[in-house]
């Protein structure tokens, strides 16, 4: 059976080989969201294992927890003289004191902002570090150590003067340039290096430090010295092995790439999945086609299961070839992926690929399976063709569906409806992906017995265009189980094109709706426009103290512990924030915060059954968990207009929180000022803090949006991938029902179809068969979409924004590709002889 | 549609005594050693009106010479005439229209589109001419065929004999001036053959419909008004009012001049 498998899949190879596309495709994209995402994090790895080389245990300040929502947590700096008491611990033979942190570099005209963080750090040579001088000297005082790449990126020489800045800005000399182990920086990444008293002073830490390092002496066991070392220290500090450091910085940085993974394969499953209705689409036509061959071979004395054992032999070919070269694919796509996600602004380091074995396992398994799972209906129904069938020459009658798939996908449809229905009503977002999930399934078995009376309507506009058109209708409606296949797939993308554009414009509405209670003329920012942003507060006094300026008021960020989940706070001045705001407290006061506690947004405040005077356990990186007084109630707009649900006063921040950087410096003019005129002044007084943005409303919420389109747009693109290979799926079964429909071709140009006509006839087959799927499609992505911002409704507003221009582009899209979709197919039937079309028997 | 189509317009009356030429027509396939000339200087000339009977052996050359007259194959040497029209000097685009307006076809098997109820099949050739049937000529034709209750189905639903009928009717309803049918009765019992050449011939007497057919079946053959017999890639014999006796003996004949070549069943 197997050499049979391999001789069909051979005679037929061209009937197979967009099957086999469609695999390569799908599994190329899993292969390379593998590779990307598995690359991405060994190259964080070595990096912060590399710039770690050679130290065994490093000293921080205690902290409950390592890093939140892919940040490391801020820590306490240390005393100076702690490295003194380290060094009296026996068996160490050499500590270093050490300051960093985030910071900006600044050339003389341009602030540098790489695709990654800049990273300030204290100098130091082998051993402590893997930092090699590659020009220059080691810096002291007012000067500088960067790396070369980014030296090199932008043309800075030693010698030039650069600006660096943290909590402090300075002005520094470039004294030298470093590598990094081997290479000239790290990945996307800016490295400064200073002295640690130049470091302080940037960090605005006094004598403090950030670390510090320690070298074991030799024969000193690591494991002992650092049990010996943690309890000479007491509990305040914590001992790590330096590797262990660095893994866990890694791995705050590697968190935001374990998300990228999540979507990057549900996107490929997506790929997959419509790849694999595209398989059982093909092998159902061409087992038809070949009816009469395999009941020749049931009447020869082939089983049934034999006959199916072959076909799944055919479909385990193509798989296995598909998925290897999918694979081979997916490492170069892992490269266009990488743009990609740049471009959408999401920086990954730069680097050599990572091929695993787990992803070859992977990529191959998922080519393989979906074929030949794909394959097993089409295979089953081979087995059942009777061997008297070899002795009609019938003509393949297309299958209606039956009875009990109707039954069943009813029940399906009914439950799925009603699932959503009651999943958005609840606003329960679980439901909302159950109910989905039968809403697909329901659509996939009823597809066939839908698809006749769907496409009767749709096709109608057809009718009108003459011959073509009625014929094309007529087929699409003659087939059922062949067009719905060929359609749900596209459908399929569609529906996820529909969603992501419908949920991207309702986020962005709701974005926009939310900062309405914001009444600030200006805003200054860090333009990184990460969570916890990095504005020194001299910015905010520079600005305060500006005559343009009525008031200004800042708003800081911090990550906690609630229970096991990471949550985010609010830190505002109560004194200042309602001139700046307009707030709405339901309860309590906002004034209250002063006495520390914190308030509580409305709908937060429900959920959890808190009232003011009661208390909320919240765990600090710091400090661990605290009870914290309920002081107030706040508008659930109001709230969200500072971001979160907790709210407390800088204050408090500063108890629990070493971070001394400002997110946002909310400005309220003074009355009669020209606005042109004051952002000029505010652009001005922070000149020197190259990461500060002076903004308007409009500006903040457009760069709001704007990271929200990058981010949809990387979504968008690579569901493009998921619709293509639909779009090959319908270019797949036109070709074949070509072949199949040979005689009728020939037949209709006998009686006078012109080659015009015939490919206009294809073309039209194509684009009713897109319109379907439009059409089902688009309605599907609104309904998913509606349902899931009603179940996302109890953290948000329910505000369902249809971005009409933008849905409208992609049902002409869609509904254009199908004609190109049918070109081929066309051509190839136009093309066909009449001679040899009525002579085919 | 466009100037082309008035060219294939039914030409004025009265209709010319001959309906369809062949004048030494040369069609070769392969090349070479392998070379086979399927026809070899056939004339044939198709009386208007008229139902002729084309029979031969296998390997004879009907289906080749029925093809060229039809315009669906091109020819090598000689002239083809539909009417007046010289087909050499049509395009390949004028020679479908020339197909859909002037000739109907009935194939063997498969003649029918699968997706298409009995009555659009009929109406098909009229359909891709954007034009509309005639409600008399329609009614008229489906109830000489007797296929009144069958109009709404397909064709799969229909008996083999009702699916050559609708192919006849399909022929008929352009009021073309010449109906091919290449093996008509081939796919069919006897009684439904029977069924189908009497309407064939009906459509002769009745409507003067010109038709040439194509088979190897001499009681087929004997519906016809003339038998022409076809060898070797000549017109070779020729009868008129034939009866099935006579196709018999006349094919007999061909025999004893070719005895190496046996007589299709």
């Amino acid at each position: 059976m197997w050499r049979l498998s391999l001789s069909n899949a051979l005679a037929h190879r061209w009937r197979l080989a967009l099957t086999w596309v469609a695999v390569a495709l799908g599994v190329a994209f899993v292969a390379g969201s593998l590779v990307l995402t598995d690359t991405s994090t060994r190259l964080l790895e070595e990096q912060f294992r590399t710039s770690a080389a050679g130290v065994d245990l490093t000293v921080r300040g205690a902290a409950a927890f390592d890093a939140a929502m892919g940040v490391e947590v801020a820590r306490d700096p240390l005393p100076a003289d702690l490295a003194d008491r380290i060094t009296a611990v026996p068996g160490v033979e050499r500590v270093r004191a050490l300051a960093s942190g985030p910071g900006q570099l600044q050339v003389p005209d341009t602030a540098v902002q790489p695709a990654g963080p800049t990273l300030l750090g204290t100098w130091a040579e082998a051993p402590f570090t893997a930092y090699t001088l590659r020009a220059g000297r080691a810096p002291h005082g007012d000067e500088v150590v960067l790396d070369a790449a980014t030296a090199a990126e932008h043309g800075i020489a030693v010698g030039d003067t650069v600006t660096v800045s943290a909590t402090a800005s300075r002005t520094l000399r470039v004294a030298g340039l470093s590598g990094i182990g081997d290479s000239d920086g790290l990945a996307n990444t800016t490295v400064v290096l200073v002295d640690l008293p130049t470091a302080q002073v940037l960090l605005d830490l006094g004598s403090g430090i950030t670390a510090i390092d320690v070298i074991a002496a030799d024969g000193v066991a690591v494991p002992e010295l650092r049990a010996d070392l943690a309890a000479a220290l007491g509990a305040r500090y914590a001992v790590t092995g330096g590797q262990d450091a660095a893994a866990a910085s890694a791995d705050a940085a590697k968190e935001s790439i374990s998300y990228l993974r999540i979507v990057l394969l549900a996107l490929a499953a997506a790929g997959l999945v419509v790849g694999a209705l595209l398989i059982a689409n093909t092998f159902g036509i061409v087992l038809t086609q070949r009816a009469q061959e395999l009941a020749l071979l049931r009447a020869a004395g082939a089983t049934g299961p034999q006959v199916c054992a072959s076909v799944l032999g055919e479909a385990l070919l193509v798989g296995v070839t598909g998925a290897f070269s999918g694979t081979a694919a997916g490492v170069g796509a892992a490269y266009a992926l990488r743009g990609l996600a740049s471009d959408a602004g999401l920086a990954l380091p730069d680097g050599p690929l990572t091929v695993t074995a787990r992803t070859l396992v992977v990529a191959l398994a998922a080519g393989t399976l979906i074929t030949v799972l794909a394959a097993l209906g089409p295979a089953r129904r081979a087995a059942r063709t009777a061997p008297v069938q070899a002795m009609r020459a019938c003509d393949p009658a297309p299958t209606g569906a039956r009875k009990g798939r109707l039954v069943s996908g009813w029940i399906l449809l009914s439950l799925g409806v009603i699932g959503l229905l009651a999943a958005a009503l609840l606003r329960h977002i679980t439901g909302v992906g159950v109910g989905a999930v039968l809403l697909l399934s329901a659509l996939v078995v009823l597809g066939p017995a839908l698809t006749p009376r769907l496409a009767q309507a749709v096709g109608r506009p057809l009718s009108d265009l003459g011959a073509p058109g009625q014929l094309a209708r007529h087929s699409t409606v003659h087939n059922p189980r062949r067009t719905a296949a060929t359609a749900m797939a596209l459908a399929l993308g569609l529906a996820l094109v529909a969603f992501v554009a419908v949920l991207g414009s309702s986020v962005k509405a709701i974005g926009a709706s939310s900062t309405e209670a914001i009444t600030a003329d200006l805003l200054v920012q860090s333009s990184g426009d990460e969570m916890l942003g990095g504005l020194s507060p001299q910015v905010a006094a520079r600005v305060a103290g500006l005559p343009q300026v009525a008031a200004t008021s800042t708003v800081r960020f911090g990550h906690w512990l609630d229970g096991d989940v990471t949550s985010a706070l609010t830190a505002i001045d109560p004194a200042t924030l309602p001139k700046v705001a307009d707030v709405q407290m339901s309860a309590g006061s906002l004034a209250a915060l002063d006495g520390g506690g914190v308030v509580l947004a409305e709908n937060v405040a429900a959920e959890r059954g808190l009232s003011v005077g009661d208390t909320l356990a919240m765990t600090f990186s710091r400090h661990g968990e605290q009870q914290l007084r309920v002081v107030g109630l706040m508008a659930d707009d109001t709230a969200r207009a500072l971001s979160t649900s907790y709210v407390l006063s800088l204050g408090t921040y500063a108890q629990h929180y070493s971070e001394n950087v400002d997110a946002t410096v909310y400005v309220a003019l003074a009355d009669g000022v020209d606005a042109a005129a004051a952002r000029t002044a505010l652009r001005a007084a922070v000149a020197d803090f190259p990461n500060a943005q002076v903004l308007d409303q409009a500006e903040a919420a457009a760069g709001r949006a704007a990271a929200v389109d990058q981010v949809l747009g990387l979504i968008t693109v690579l569901l493009g991938f998921a619709v293509l290979i639909a779009l090959l799926g319908i270019t797949n079964t036109l070709a074949l029902s070509i072949v199949e429909r040979t005689r009728e071709i020939g037949l209709l140009r006998a009686v006078g179809m012109t080659r015009a006509q015939l490919s206009w006839m294809v073309r039209a087959e194509a684009v009713l068969i897109a319109a379907l799927a439009v059409l089902a499609g688009v309605a599907l992505g609104l309904g998913l979409a509606a349902a899931t911002l009603a179940g996302l409704s109890a953290d948000s507003p329910l505000v369902i924004e249809v971005p009409a221009g933008q849905l409208l582009a992609v049902v002409v899209a869609a509904v254009l590709a199908g004609l190109v979709a049918g070109l081929l197919p066309a051509r190839r039937a136009a093309r066909l002889d009449v001679l040899t079309a009525i002579a085919t028997r | 549609m466009t100037v082309t189509d008035q060219q294939f317009a039914p030409p004025p009356q009265p209709v010319p005594p001959i309906a369809a030429r062949a004048v030494d027509v040369v069609k070769t396939y392969g090349r070479g050693e392998t070379a086979v000339r399927a026809l070899d200087s056939a004339s044939v000339a198709i009386a208007a009106g008229e139902f002729t009977a084309v029979m031969g052996p296998s390997g004879s050359g009907k289906s080749t010479l029925i093809h060229a007259l039809a315009g669906l194959d091109g020819i090598d040497a000689g002239r083809v005439f539909v009417g007046g029209t010289d087909l050499s000097t049509l395009t390949e685009r004028e020679r479908t229209l020339l197909r859909r307006e002037r000739l109907g076809f009935v194939f063997q098997a498969f003649n029918l589109i699968p997706a298409l109820s009995a009555a659009e099949n009929i109406t098909l050739p009229l359909t891709l001419a954007g034009k509309r049937a005639e409600r008399a000529w329609m009614d008229e034709l489906v109830h000489m065929l007797g296929l009144q209750d069958r109009l709404d189905h397909r064709p799969g639903q229909l008996s083999g004999g009702q699916q050559q009928r609708v192919a006849v009717g399909r022929a008929l309803i352009a009021r073309p001036e010449l109906v091919f049918a290449d093996e008509p009765t081939g796919n069919l019992d006897s009684r439904s053959g029977a069924a189908l050449l009497r309407f064939l011939r009906q459509a002769t007497c009745t409507l003067g419909q010109t038709i040439v057919m194509v088979t190897h079946d001499p009681v087929a053959a004997a519906h016809a008004d003339r038998v022409v017999f076809l060898a070797d890639g000549r017109i070779v014999d020729e009868l008129s009012d034939p009866t099935a006796e006579r196709v018999l003996a006349t094919l007999a004949g061909l025999d004893v001049a070719r005895p190496d070549e046996p007589v299709e069943a």
